[in-house]
């Protein structure tokens, strides 16, 4: 495949590009990330091409949500071969007419809606960060393999989620939960009640984690209720119990969050 | 002669004669699918489903009574039948002597053993690459009459196969499918001639609908879903917008013989959202049309939605039955529409017989004496957004209702959403979408479910409902047994008493019912039901 301007893309991007694309096989990561003129071309495009289906913030209307596709391990490269070619068998269409640079331009937008980039220069001791996450998260969440099971895993938080809304998140806690995560109590006929997160459920029955990071399935009417919590099990940490300064370290270690390779064995 | 010789001659040639008859019943082709059969419907034998709906009312009811509420629990599957194809399983099977014939996603296509399961042939269209359909690679199903069975393609052909092989026997263009046409529809054969639409309302096409000669493939009649100039209703779009105002019709009308009416709902009008280029009422797109069958002459119009900026296709399933209504017998067309009210219209006139929403409905209040909706103001989509009920998706869309005529009572999966519309100015480029905006679920999405709704058609109101966690995409089946079977988003069959809503029995498919209904039918003395669901197509009855 030839990786050249389409004749209709003018202007500075056309020329960025032609040296950017000039070798056979795509580069591995969008070259126009970052890039503001891009970006704002990418919006464009995105909202012309794109979110129909995939909603105007890209969280899914008639097609799934693809914020998150970096948090899921996609890489720019293969993002870049999903727009162009499409997904066979499915409803997103191969995209001929969409020039290389589109593409890249495309993904340069919706990158920001995945995790905008921060304003203000990075601050914090990610060193303290990551004692201070051992400490106080990894008994429910995990890192590079090594952690626990019921909230999210966080080794790519660095690249799906803006720094303020996981601040937010850690201060102030939420009612909004992710799918798989949405804690629920189940009381049984007898013995004490069994709380966990949902990982699944239809009208008849309910497929949870439960605090012990057990996955069991239960069916509904063989319990006395079955009650969706709007509390997280994750307590909210104020200010009394992770200061401003220990919240600066845990976030920038976290921002230090890519992804990781699973073949090396973790730490 | 002989009186013996004269004996033994007779006998002789008697027994030639009968072996001759022998011979030419052996021989005889079986016979071919009459119109009258599919004038006649689903009948009280259950020897054939040979129509989209199961009849032309499109009332998915079958007379069948086998399989009852207070055995239905008792159902097992029989087989099923893996498509091994990805996509969206949208079809409505059809069965003749003993054999079903499916079309599935990317124009594959199958004769089944309906004892079985067992493929007996299997065709797969070779698609063209860059395909512009919009939402989903499906097909709907086929059509039949004579030998032939009748199917259209994504990239916008109609083609007529083979029962018995599957081989083409003719391949016609109704499009170009390079500037944004596609079809997904079941095409219904009325007489001789076999009438079929076009998808593409998110591509700028221009909607019709068009009738083909069975025999040949011969266009018989087009009528343009909008008017061009000189023709009455063009003057409901601005300047040159009705070349690219959208209007498809994919979903499957009704017809009605004694009127020699058929009834197809039509597609949003385009761009979607944007609409500033389109000023006017925008006909016939979001209508319900009455076409004269033979000449595809316009007889009425409905416009449910005049000037749609929220996507709202009433490409529905229009529903003919004859009724009382206030004492008085109406002929009638009820129709569920994506827009969230439900209709019941006068199917000889076109007038609107009882309006009403059927889930929460925030762009209009009601509908006017005059037909129109009464509209709240502050529903356009622009570029800061605004928040209207139903979604795009609508409070139902194209999965096919039921209706019991025993119980006066009409049955749709509805969905309760809302959504926050975008809109801004698109550009037209052949072949591009062409939407000129967008949604975005909310927060208040949250709390989006889906519900199986009995409503009575004499008033619009509600009889009984049974809640579903969240949106089901399902269609439904009735019976005379007093049946109704539907599905729910996260893949259980369930049957209902269709009196009251009550459960009566379920199972989970692994999969969803997406965009048509399970179907049934009798077969060596047993009532069967056939469910597609995910990519398989189970059939089930009770033990022997």
């Amino acid at each position: 495949m030839r990786w050249t301007c389409s004749v209709l893309t003018v202007g500075v991007l056309c020329v960025v590009g032609s040296s950017l694309f000039a070798a056979q096989d795509p580069p591995a990561k969008n070259p126009l990330e970052g890039n503001s003129d891009a970006i704002r071309g990418g919006m464009g495009l995105y909202r012309a091409r794109c979110a129909d289906c995939h909603g105007m913030d890209a969280r899914g209307v008639r097609a799934p949500d693809i914020t998150q596709v970096w948090a899921s391990g996609r890489t720019d490269e293969g993002l870049f071969k999903t727009i162009k070619e499409g997904v066979s068998g499915t409803e997103m269409p191969a995209n001929p007419r969409i020039s290389d640079v589109e593409g890249w331009q495309i993904l340069a937008y919706l990158r920001t809606l995945a995790a905008p980039a921060p304003t203000d220069p990075p601050r914090g001791n990610a060193v303290n960060g990551e004692n201070i996450f051992r400490a106080n998260c990894a008994g429910c969440h995990r890192v590079n393999g090594a952690g626990g099971r019921l909230g999210p895993d966080l080794s790519r938080i660095g690249v799906s989620r803006p720094r303020e809304a996981v601040l937010l998140r850690i201060r102030r806690g939420t009612e909004d939960f992710r799918p798989g995560f949405e804690p629920v109590t189940l009381t049984p006929p007898s013995g004490p009640p069994i709380q966990g997160v949902k990982k699944n459920e239809d009208l008849f029955s309910v497929q949870i984690m439960d605090t012990r990071e057990r996955i069991q399935g239960y069916e509904k009417d063989k319990m006395k209720s079955v009650k969706n919590d709007t509390k997280s099990a994750m307590p909210v940490f104020g200010p009394d119990r992770l200061s401003d300064s220990d919240l600066d370290d845990l976030l920038r270690y976290l921002q230090t969050l890519r992804g990781f390779d699973p073949a090396v064995v973790p730490k | 002669m002989h009186a013996t010789t004269l004996r033994l001659l007779r006998l002789v040639l008697a027994l030639s004669a009968g072996a001759a008859a022998l011979t030419a019943q052996q021989t005889a082709p079986p016979p071919l699918v009459t119109s009258q059969e599919i004038l006649d419907g689903l009948t009280p034998d259950g020897s054939r489903w040979l129509t989209f709906g199961g009849d032309y009312n499109n009332q998915r009811h079958s007379p069948l009574t086998q399989i009852t509420p207070a055995n239905v629990n008792r159902l097992v599957p029989q087989w099923t039948f893996q498509t091994g194809t990805l996509g969206n399983f949208e079809t409505t099977s059809l069965l003749r002597d003993n054999v079903l014939y499916v079309t599935g996603p990317q124009n594959v296509a199958w004769a089944l053993d309906a004892r079985t399961g067992r493929q007996i042939w299997r065709y797969r269209r070779e698609l063209p690459p860059n395909l512009t359909a919009c939402c989903g690679l499906v097909n709907r199903g086929f059509g039949v009459l004579g030998d032939k069975l009748f199917m259209v393609t994504l990239d916008a052909h109609l083609l007529a196969l083979d029962m018995k092989t599957g081989a083409i026997v003719w391949d016609v263009t109704m499009q170009d499918y390079k500037t944004g046409y596609a079809s997904t529809i079941a095409p219904i054969v009325v007489k001789n001639k076999v009438i079929v639409g076009v998808a593409g309302g998110e591509y700028g096409i221009r909607g019709f609908i068009d009738a083909y000669e069975a025999q040949t493939g011969k266009r018989a009649w087009r009528f343009y879903t909008i008017p061009g100039p000189g023709e009455p209703g063009h003057e409901t779009w601005a300047s040159d917008s009705w070349k690219i105002g959208g209007a498809g019709v994919w979903v499957t009308g009704a017809y009605d013989p004694e009127q020699n009416l058929v009834f197809y709902g039509t597609g949003n009008p385009g761009p979607d959202y944007h609409s500033d280029s389109r000023e006017g009422d925008n006909l016939y797109s979001t209508s319900l049309l009455a076409l004269d069958a033979d000449t595809g002459q316009l007889r009425w119009h409905y416009q449910f939605t005049p000037h749609d900026v929220h996507d709202w296709d009433s490409t529905e399933v229009p529903v003919l039955a004859d009724i009382t209504i206030a004492g008085q017998p109406r002929k009638v067309v009820m129709f569920a529409n994506r827009n969230g009210f439900y209709y019941t219209l006068d199917r000889t006139t076109g007038k609107v017989i009882a309006a009403k929403p059927f889930v929460t409905t925030t762009w209009a209040k009601e509908v006017g004496r005059d037909g129109r909706p009464i509209e709240f103001p502050g529903h356009t989509p622009n570029e800061k957004g605004e928040v209207t009920c139903p979604d795009i998706t609508g409070g139902t869309n194209f999965w096919p209702p039921t209706f019991d005529p025993s119980t006066r009572t009409f049955f749709v999966n509805a969905r309760e959403a809302c959504m926050t519309y975008y809109a801004w100015k698109p550009d037209y480029k052949p072949g591009d979408r062409f939407t000129g905006g967008a949604g975005q679920r909310g927060q208040s999405d949250q709390s989006a479910y889906g519900a199986l709704r009995a409503i009575d058609p004499a008033t619009g109101e509600r009889k009984w409902e049974f809640r579903y966690l969240t949106p089901s995409t399902a269609g439904l089946l009735t019976t005379a047994s007093g049946l109704i079977f539907s599905g729910d988003a996260e893949g259980n069959l369930l049957a209902l008493d269709s009196r009251d809503g009550k459960l009566l029995w379920r199972y989970q498919m692994g999969a969803a019912m997406h965009g048509t209904s399970p179907t049934t039918y009798m077969l060596d003395g047993r009532q069967h039901l056939l469910v597609p669901a995910g990519t398989t197509l189970t059939a089930w009855a009770l033990p022997q």
